[in-house]
C-alpha cells in the first residue's frame, strides 16, 4: 500500500515538473513566435580542426516557419544544425516529453536546465538539453544529439533584440571526431610516411563557430521569392 | 653569337608541327576540363566536401574560376612534362639523327654555346607552355565561372583562401610550375645529348618521371631518405602557395633543388656533348 502511495507521488512529482518545463518552453515559443521573419548581419568565425577558413560575413534570411537563406561573397561555414531545427522541434509539443534538471549559473545568469527527450524513436533528434534563462524566456545554451551529427553545444548572448529572443552571438561547439580525408583527394606528394603519421595524433576533436550577429530587420515583411533561388546566390 | 643561335633554335622549334601538338592539347584539354566542370562541377565538389557535410554547411560559390584554374593546374602540371619532352627530347638527338648536328658544329660557335642555345630556346618553349597553360585556365575559367573564394583540399585538412588573397598565389604558383617543367626540359635535353633518335630521350624521360613519382608516392619509410632529393618530389611545390600559411622555408628548399637539378643536368650536357663525337 506504502509502496502504492510513493509510486503515485513521484509519478505525480514528475508530472507536476513536466508541466512546469513545458510551460516555459511554450513561453519562449511564444517569444519567437513573435518574429514572423528577419534579416541580420552575420560575422561567422570558425575555427575548426581540418580546416582553415578566415573569418566571413554573410547576410541570413529567415522567415517562419523554417525558411532560411545564406547570402555570402565568399565560402562561409556553418553548422549543420542550429538556426531553426531546435526551435522547430521545440515548437511542436506532441513530439517531446520536457523535464526540469538542474539550476546553473552561466555568464552569471540564472539557468534552468530543460531535457526535452522526444517521443518517437525514429525522429533526427535522439535528446536535447536547454538552459533556459526564465526571466527573459530565453535559451542560454542547448546540447542536441542527433542521429547523424553527433552532439553541438551551442552558447547564445543576447544583446537588443532580447525582447524578440533572438541572440546577438551563437557559439557553436561541434564534434569533428567523424572528419576522415579521402586519400585518394589529399594526396600530399611532400609529405613523408613519418610526417603522415605524425599529423593523425595532432587531431583536435572538437570545433567551434563563433556567429556575431549584429543589424537585426525584424518584421519586415520578406517576400517568399527571396528563398526560392537559393542555388542563384 | 649565343643570342643569334638561340634565335635559330627557337625558330628551328617553331616551325616543327610537334611543337603545336602541345600548345593544342593543352588548349582541348582544358576546354573539355572547363566544359565538364560547368556540367557536373557541384558534384565533384560535393565529394570533396563530403566528409565535412554530415556536420557542416558549406555557403557561397565553391565552383568558381579560381577553383577551376587550381584543378586544372593540378591536372596538368603531371601531364605537361610529356608535351615538354615531345620538344625539347629532340633538340640534340634530332639534330644527330638528321645528320645536321656536322653542319651545326662546324659554325664558328663553341658547342658549349651551341648546348646553351639550345637550353634557352628550349626555357623560352617551357615558358610558352607554362604561359598558354596560365591564360587558359586562370583567365578563360574566371570568364565561365566568374571569381570566387579558392577551396583546396589537402592532407592536412581543407584551407579556404579569400579571392583578394589568391591572385599572387597563382602568380608565383606558375613561376615554380615554370621551374619544375624547366628541370624536366633540361632532363630532357640531357638525354637528348646521349642519344641518336628523338623516341629515346622522349621516351626516357618519362619513364624516370614515371618511376621517381611512384617512389615518392609510396608510403614506405625506405624511402624516405631519397624522396628529399628527387626533382619529382619538388615538382608539386607550387602547391605549396595555397597553403595557409605558406611554408616559404619548404618552397625555397624546393627551389634550390630544382636549381641544382637544372645545373647538374646542363653540366652533365656539356660534358658529353663537347666530348661527343659527331664525325661518324
Amino acid at each position: 500500500m506504502k509502496k502504492g502511495i510513493l509510486t503515485g507521488l513521484l509519478l505525480l512529482t514528475f508530472s507536476a515538473f513536466g508541466q512546469d518545463a513545458e510551460k516555459v518552453i511554450e513561453k519562449i515559443n511564444t517569444k519567437l513566435a513573435t518574429v514572423k521573419d528577419y534579416t541580420v548581419n552575420a560575422h561567422i568565425d570558425a575555427d575548426i580542426p581540418m580546416i582553415k577558413i578566415m573569418p566571413s560575413n554573410a547576410k541570413i534570411y529567415f522567415k517562419q516557419k523554417d525558411q532560411v537563406k545564406i547570402e555570402s561573397k565568399g565560402i562561409t561555414i556553418l553548422p549543420k544544425q542550429g538556426f531553426t531545427e531546435l526551435n522547430n522541434f521545440l515548437s511542436d509539443k506532441s513530439k517531446y516529453t520536457a523535464v526540469f534538471g538542474d539550476s546553473l549559473k552561466i555568464r552569471d545568469i540564472d539557468t534552468r536546465l530543460i531535457n526535452i527527450i522526444p517521443n518517437s524513436s525514429s525522429g533526427e533528434i535522439v535528446l536535447a538539453k536547454i538552459w533556459v534563462d526564465q526571466k527573459n524566456s530565453v535559451i542560454i545554451r542547448s546540447q542536441v544529439t542527433t542521429q547523424t551529427n553527433g552532439t553541438v553545444k551551442t552558447d547564445y548572448k543576447y544583446g537588443s533584440q532580447l525582447s524578440y529572443g533572438l541572440p546577438s552571438e551563437l557559439k557553436f561547439e561541434i564534434d569533428v571526431k567523424k572528419f576522415k580525408m579521402p586519400k585518394s583527394v589529399a594526396a600530399d606528394i611532400n609529405k613523408t610516411s613519418t610526417d603522415k603519421k605524425n599529423t593523425k595524433t595532432k587531431q583536435r576533436t572538437k570545433g567551434n563557430i563563433t556567429i556575431t550577429l549584429t543589424d537585426y530587420k525584424v518584421n519586415s515583411g520578406l517576400s517568399d521569392s527571396i528563398f526560392k533561388d537559393k542555388k542563384k546566390k | 653569337m649565343l643570342f643569334k643561335n638561340t634565335t635559330n633554335e627557337f625558330i628551328k622549334i617553331v616551325s616543327k608541327p610537334r611543337s603545336y601538338l602541345g600548345l593544342g592539347a593543352l588548349t582541348l584539354l582544358i576546354g573539355l576540363i572547363i566544359f565538364a566542370m560547368k556540367a557536373d562541377g557541384e558534384s565533384m565538389v560535393s565529394f570533396v566536401t563530403a566528409t565535412f557535410e554530415q556536420t557542416l554547411s558549406f555557403n557561397g560559390k565553391l565552383v568558381n574560376g579560381n577553383l577551376i584554374a587550381f584543378i586544372i593546374l593540378q591536372m596538368l602540371v603531371v601531364h605537361i612534362p610529356l608535351l615538354i619532352a615531345l620538344v625539347t627530347g629532340d633538340l640534340i638527338s634530332g639534330e644527330a639523327a638528321m645528320g645536321t648536328i656536322r653542319m651545326l658544329a662546324s659554325k664558328p660557335i663553341s658547342r658549349t654555346q651551341i648546348v646553351l642555345s639550345k637550353f634557352i630556346a628550349g626555357a623560352i618553349y617551357t615558358l610558352v607552355i607554362t604561359l598558354w597553360l596560365g591564360i587558359l585556365s586562370l583567365v578563360v575559367s574566371h570568364l565561365v565561372f566568374g571569381a570566387g573564394d579558392l577551396m583546396v583540399l589537402n592532407s592536412d585538412g581543407l584551407v579556404i583562401l579569400p579571392e583578394a588573397d589568391i591572385l599572387w598565389r597563382f602568380g608565383l604558383a606558375f613561376c615554380v610550375a615554370y621551374l619544375s617543367l624547366l628541370t624536366v626540359a633540361t632532363l630532357s635535353i640531357c638525354l637528348s645529348a646521349f642519344a641518336e633518335n628523338s623516341i629515346g630521350p622522349i621516351v626516357a624521360t618519362m619513364a624516370i618521371i614515371i618511376v621517381f613519382t611512384i617512389i615518392g608516392s609510396l608510403d614506405v619509410t625506405v624511402f624516405d631518405t631519397i624522396k628529399p632529393y628527387l626533382f619529382t618530389t619538388h615538382m608539386a611545390s607550387w602547391r605549396s602557395f595555397f597553403e595557409d600559411p605558406v611554408p616559404f622555408d619548404d618552397i625555397l628548399n624546393s627551389i634550390v633543388i630544382l636549381l641544382a637539378h637544372i645545373v647538374l643536368l646542363v653540366g652533365i650536357t656539356l660534358f658529353k656533348f663537347n666530348r661527343k663525337d659527331i664525325t661518324s
